[in-house]
């Protein structure tokens, strides 16, 4: 607990510190021989940039490239990364942070109005572990312990301490194994169906109400994204038929057998987000991402923050492009999550959250050199040890930074 | 080997006394599946003395006067089967101790067990009982008929091979083979102890240290001697195989030992090595399993005897303890429904094990001279409507159907509801007659 | 053009037309296996006989000399049996039995098996691939009253499209399974919800009398005043079962248990299937007098040396000819029994133990059919039935006989063995 508190008061004096700063010297020019501002094949302009940069202004992208003024140019701090590529950070569609016992109310299964944002402590330490491995922003879901385990909200780690991005995000379901103890209803997959087949049905005929019921209704509205936990081909049945029969787009959290049911995601406009992949998993579980693609089916990670690299590099040597793979470590989990004005690109707007990686970062030999959030270096090093002989007309000594050219 | 009948034959032989008329049996039957030479349509059989005296079509036999005739002339006839590994009808088949190879299973047997019964009831005439599968080296086993008061009664044969097992119990398959290497290499060192020892008595006494007269006399202890023999091959090893994955170490044991191998199920994995096998095996009473392929997860069916057929090794067939492999008519249809033939399924349980127990002189067909151990069946043995209905052993009738207390108790209520209704139940009451 | 050929013609039409997707793609023309030897189900053996199939249906099934369509492919079947589809009316799916009992009630008889079912589990492959083309899942039988079981092909990949009838039965469990686990409470702390009735067979009783009074009050209501609040779902299928609109099976093994089952049957006035009914030669009077059908869960284990008495149950193998014998319709299944034969292979010991050939294949096809109203579609081969059939190496309750052919609606989809 001492520790604890220790921890807390030099954060937190860290935290004013640095907000006492004046805005103006704020200012941030991050260069890079290689800016992505956004992955994935559904873009239309050109979103890489060469020998360009990024203006971070209240921790957030406020300009790209050339359209950033002379001006704010000159004015700006510089940090250059030289050779080194610049892309959107990493952001994990979904995570308990390894707090399930906080995130999954133990004595009912029903628990749809319940807020996981009142269970975040920006202190966790497992928020430090997301940083070093390029991960930027998260959704934190209920626990797959409940059939309706409560509101999902969307969070940031940082340097010292994470923040919530959105508090109110989607609905975490689920009807894995873990959901169906011999502690409490539900303790079978059947039980688990009815629960959900009876309380929709109550919601939308309004037999009932009540909180827990109104986030269901928002759910069958469109509102609010609805997560389910869901991996054999039983309970991905179980989740699709609710989402037909209620007519809504589930988003998939496991889905290891999501291959056998690629027609309904499809039709129902489902997404999937897959466990991290590793080398020892089935190849039917390799291939999938490809073969969700394929069939037109957004994806993309969620489990182990250190395995969101290898991951994409399996799909990748299992048949899927590269676009696609690196989308789905950025943009696309930040469009399921419905953040995608915020997180997942490096548009004007967006939070400052990137990834500094000294060649491809599919290939897993590739140096990550370091992750920034909100505009702050949350981890790595802020110069490009490579270029420490450069030397321009914008060097400032104080910022241990070579300038620019 | 301990022939109690041969000893019989060869006094009766010897002493050439005129056969008694009640030592005379005639079966008539409409088939007779000899195994070894073709089957005889309407043929007869004459024992004498406990031994096949004639067989022949009944136009050629002449039954004598004083026979006693078994009228099985609208059934088949068939020797009795023969199991060469079982674990059956013994007080406790497994030694917890696992290094135990001076215990003998003739210790264990049970004349009274209800798996002797049912054995007779299936048409088994002639039983290798060996210890439990889960001691590694367990013991002797002997052969044995499932007839008689007592263990001597019973006995066809003794001491017929130790019992080896490499089936992995609580700890890991590797230990198990080290447990087997050093048990054996304990032997080894052992007997190579006694011999020195004894060549430097013959040494000592050869230089005039010890007096010339004087004999040695320390004998092999008894807790080593069925060992002992069977490292310098005196005695057959029966060595259980419980998978695909011993099957390498099998091989290379029975490089030194004179093995016979007792094959669990599981063996699609060691499909190339099968062929290596030299002698004959004998198959648990699994032959047909699933495996599920850990990647497609899809279940493939596999059968070992169909696999062993098709490497080339003959095999003998078990029967399990209880359920459907406890009966010869569903194994051997299992091996019909895998590709194998008739006669081959046939064989795995006549001729086959009786030759790995090397009584093929005696038992596993119906040849002039061998013993009278002869089954009588409703019909076809591959049918799952036939019954057993006779089982003679040595000439002497020992089952009846007709008598079989077990089969009246769980029949009775049949009998008893197709009383009343005499004309509906002619197609129910037939227990079994032809489909 | 003959009135067969006609038949075929306006199938086929109907079939194109219709764009029945599965059906027209299953189906290039009319197919005929002639030379066979046919088992139709429920009627006696045809020999050198012919099927013709189409628009997987049977459309025409005679002799020798049966005209054939013009332009159908012809299988020749000679020296082959070709038997129905097999029907295993009670079938246990699922490698956990976890998911076929929600134990957090007793009762629960809304709860449905087919949101468990995964077409790929390897039993129905297994099924399958050994001649069986429908089977009726019930759920576990762990509850006092289990949940609605349905009935569905073998072959699939939706459980959606394989179900051919939705919500077939309720099952009700006598006997001790339901009560096993359950603990009473006697002071200390509840930390489980295992502390419940019912704890004694009597509990169980006691669970099913409570549910049947619970759904005849609510009828009585609902009919009284319309402004009533809608019985819970639980006890509209009750209701339903009530109504004789949904088939009560109830598991009961020992005497005692099937005494009981027809007793409590009584007592609400709905009519039930007895399964499992190991001990039914001790009351076939009784069950007779009822008019119960029963289902004989795997026969095989009650051979001769086996001792499968479950529940205080003591099998004898002469059931089945007792059930022949006093006219009880009944069907064999691989019930609840993990170490069943394929269904075939159960009919088979069944025959063994004393039931005519004939009633046995009958006990797998057409009287399951008739038992889960479905016979006019399925059990039997007769034109205008699913073409849901079996091509065996001979005759299939040889233990030599091999499914060397398993068509569901007129479509291959058993491996080749």
């Amino acid at each position: 607990m001492q520790i604890l508190n220790q921890r807390r008061t030099t954060g937190a004096l860290l935290l004013t510190a640095l907000c006492t700063a004046p805005i103006a010297a704020q200012d941030v020019l991050v260069q890079a021989s290689k800016i992505v501002v956004a992955f994935g094949a559904g873009e239309t302009k050109s979103t890489t940039l060469a020998d360009s940069a990024l203006l971070i202004r209240d921790g957030k992208i406020a300009f790209v490239g050339a359209d950033i003024p002379p001006e704010a140019r000159r004015a700006a701090r510089v940090v250059d990364y030289g050779t080194a590529t610049i892309s959107p950070g990493f952001v994990l569609a979904a995570t308990t942070l390894g707090r399930d016992v906080d995130l999954g109310e133990g004595a009912i299964a029903f628990t749809p109005d319940l807020r996981t944002a009142e269970a975040f402590d920006p202190w966790l330490e497992q928020l430090e572990q997301l940083a070093p491995a390029g991960v930027t922003a998260f959704g934190l879901t209920p626990s797959a312990r409940n059939v309706a385990g409560g509101i999902g909200a969307v969070g940031k780690p940082g340097k010292d301490r994470g923040r919530l991005l959105a508090a109110e995000v989607f609905v975490g379901f689920s009807v894995s194994r873990t959901a169906r103890n011999q502690e409490r209803q539900p303790t079978s997959l059947m039980g688990a169906h009815q629960m959900l087949r009876e309380s929709f049905t109550e919601a939308r005929d309004g037999i009932k109400i009540g909180p827990d019921l109104a986030v269901l209704r928002q759910v069958m509205s469109g509102q609010r994204p609805a997560f389910f936990y869901a991996d054999t081909f039983a309970e991905l049945n179980a989740v699709l038929e609710i989402g037909a029969s209620f007519n809504f787009a589930p988003i998939i959290l496991g889905g290891s057998e999501s291959d056998r049911v690629l027609q309904k995601l499809a039709t129902r406009g489902a997404g999937v987000v897959l466990n991290t992949l590793n080398p020892s998993m089935r190849l039917a579980e390799l291939e999938l991402p490809a073969k969700l693609t394929k069939a037109g089916i957004a994806f993309c990670f969620a489990g182990r923050p250190d395995q969101l690299r290898l991951s994409a590099a399996l799909a990748v040597r299992h048949g899927l492009d590269r676009s696609t793979a690196n989308a789905a470590l950025t943009r696309t989990p930040a469009t399921i999550l419905g953040q995608q004005a915020n997180i997942g690109a490096l548009r004007s707007g967006c939070g400052a959250d990137f990834v500094v990686f000294e060649g491809d970062l599919l290939d897993l030999g590739a140096r990550h050199v370091a992750t920034w959030i909100d505009g702050k270096l949350a981890h790595g090093t802020l110069a490009h040890s490579k270029l420490a002989h450069r030397t321009g007309p914008n060097s400032k000594p104080q910022t241990n930074i070579s300038g620019g050219r | 080997m301990n022939h109690s009948l041969l000893r019989i034959a060869i006094a009766c032989t010897t002493i050439a006394a005129p056969a008694l008329s009640q030592d005379l049996v005639a079966i008539k039957a409409k088939t007779i599946h000899t195994i070894t030479g073709p089957s005889i349509e309407d043929g007869v059989i004459l024992l004498q003395n406990g031994r096949i005296q004639t067989i022949g079509k009944a136009a050629d036999v002449t039954i004598p006067w004083s026979a006693k005739v078994i009228d099985a002339s609208d059934k088949v006839v068939m020797p009795t089967y023969v199991l060469a590994h079982s674990n059956g009808g013994m007080r406790g088949a497994n030694e917890s101790m696992q290094n135990v190879p001076w215990l003998s299973v003739a210790d264990a047997i049970d004349p009274a067990s209800s798996y002797f019964e049912e054995m007779l009831r299936n048409g088994v005439g002639t039983i290798h009982v060996l210890p439990g599968n889960n001691t590694l080296m367990a013991g002797s086993g002997m052969v044995v008929r499932p007839f008689g008061r007592t263990v001597e009664d019973m006995t066809v044969a003794d001491n017929t091979g130790m019992k080896l097992s490499l089936l992995t119990g609580n700890g890991s398959r590797l230990q198990k083979i080290r447990e087997m290497r050093r048990a054996i290499a304990a032997v080894r060192e052992y007997l190579a102890d006694y011999e020195r020892e004894k060549a430097e008595f013959e040494k000592e006494q050869a230089a005039g240290a010890i007096p010339a007269d004087k004999k040695w006399e320390k004998e092999i202890d008894r807790k080593q001697k069925a060992a002992v023999e069977l490292i310098e091959k005196k005695m057959k090893g029966w060595l259980y195989v419980p998978s695909f994955a011993e099957l390498d170490e099998a091989l290379r044991m029975s490089k030194d030992l004179d093995l016979n191998m007792v094959l669990g199920a599981n063996l699609d994995e060691a499909m190339p090595l099968l062929a290596k096998l030299k002698q004959p095996v004998v198959l648990d009473s699994t032959i047909e399993y699933f495996e599920t392929d850990p990647e497609t997860r899809k279940e493939e069916q596999h059968c070992s005897a169909r696999m062993l057929a098709d490497a080339g090794v003959p095999f003998a067939l078990s029967l399990g303890a209880g359920g459907p492999t406890s009966y010869p008519w569903w194994q051997i249809g299992t091996c019909m429904r895998n590709g194998l033939s008739k006669q081959q399924a046939l064989e795995a349980l006549t001729m086959v094990p009786a030759k790995m127990l090397g009584l093929d002189d005696q038992v596993g067909s119906l040849a002039v001279g061998k013993l009278g151990n002869i089954q009588i069946l409703s019909g076809d043995p591959t049918s799952a409507t036939s019954w057993v209905d006779t089982v003679v052993l040595e000439g002497e009738v020992v089952y009846e159907r007709s008598k079989d207390p077990r089969l009246k108790y769980l029949f009775e209520a049949a009998e008893k509801a197709a009383e009343p209704q005499a004309p509906k139940a002619s197609d129910n009451s037939k227990k079994g007659e032809g489909q | 053009m003959t009135p067969l050929l006609r038949t075929a013609a306006l199938l086929r039409t109907a079939t194109l037309t219709l764009a029945l997707g599965a059906l027209a793609a299953a189906q290039d023309g009319v197919t005929a296996y002639t030379n066979a030897t046919i088992l139709p189900g429920g009627k006696p053996a045809m020999s050198n006989a012919t099927m013709v199939v189409s628009g997987g249906k049977v459309i025409a099934l005679g002799g020798a000399d049966l005209k054939l369509p013009d332009g159908a492919n012809v299988v020749d079947c000679k020296g082959k049996t070709i038997t129905p589809g097999l029907i295993d009316a009670s079938f246990q799916s699922g490698n956990n039995t976890q998911d076929l009992n929600e134990q957090s009630d007793e009762v629960t008889p809304n709860l449905r098996v087919l949101d468990s079912i995964d077409p790929e589990d390897p039993r129905f492959a297994r099924a399958r691939n050994a001649g069986v083309t429908t089977v009726h899942v019930m759920p576990g039988t762990r509850n006092v009253i289990g949940g609605l079981g349905c009935v569905l092909k073998t072959h699939g990949t939706d459980p959606k499209a394989m179900v051919i009838k939705e919500d077939a039965s309720m099952r009700i469990v006598m006997g001790s399974e339901p009560s096993s686990g359950n603990r009473a409470i006697r002071g200390g702390r509840v930390n489980s919800m295992y502390y419940r009735r019912p704890t004694t067979r009597m509990g169980v009783i006691w669970e099913v009398r409570r549910a049947f009074y619970d759904a005849k009050e609510a009828m009585t209501k609902t009919q009284g005043a319309p402004g009533d609040a809608p019985a819970s779902p639980g006890t509209q299928v009750l209701m339903e079962v009530l109504q004789g609109k949904v088939t009560a099976v109830t598991t009961a093994r020992s005497e005692q248990d099937l005494r009981t089952a027809l007793r409590i049957a009584d007592e609400f006035g709905y009519q039930t299937v007895i399964d499992e009914a190991q001990d039914a030669y001790m009351v076939a009077d009784e069950l007779a007098g009822k008019k119960a059908v029963v289902m004989l869960g795997s026969p095989s284990a009650e051979g001769v040396g086996g001792s499968a008495g479950r529940d205080g149950a003591a099998p004898r193998a002469g059931t089945v000819a007792v059930l022949a014998a006093k006219g009880i319709t009944f069907v064999i299944t691989t019930g609840t029994n993990p170490a069943a034969l394929p269904l075939i292979n159960e009919a088979m010991f069944a025959v063994r133990n004393g039931l005519g050939p004939q009633q046995a294949l009958d006990a797998v096809t057409i009287e399951p059919a008739k038992l889960l109203g479905l016979s006019d579609r399925i059990g039997s081969l007769a034109p205008g039935k699913d073409a849901d059939f079996v091509i065996w190496s001979q005759h299939p309750l040889d233990p030599a006989a091999v499914a060397e052919s398993v068509l569901i609606n007129g479509q291959s989809v058993s491996q080749p063995r």
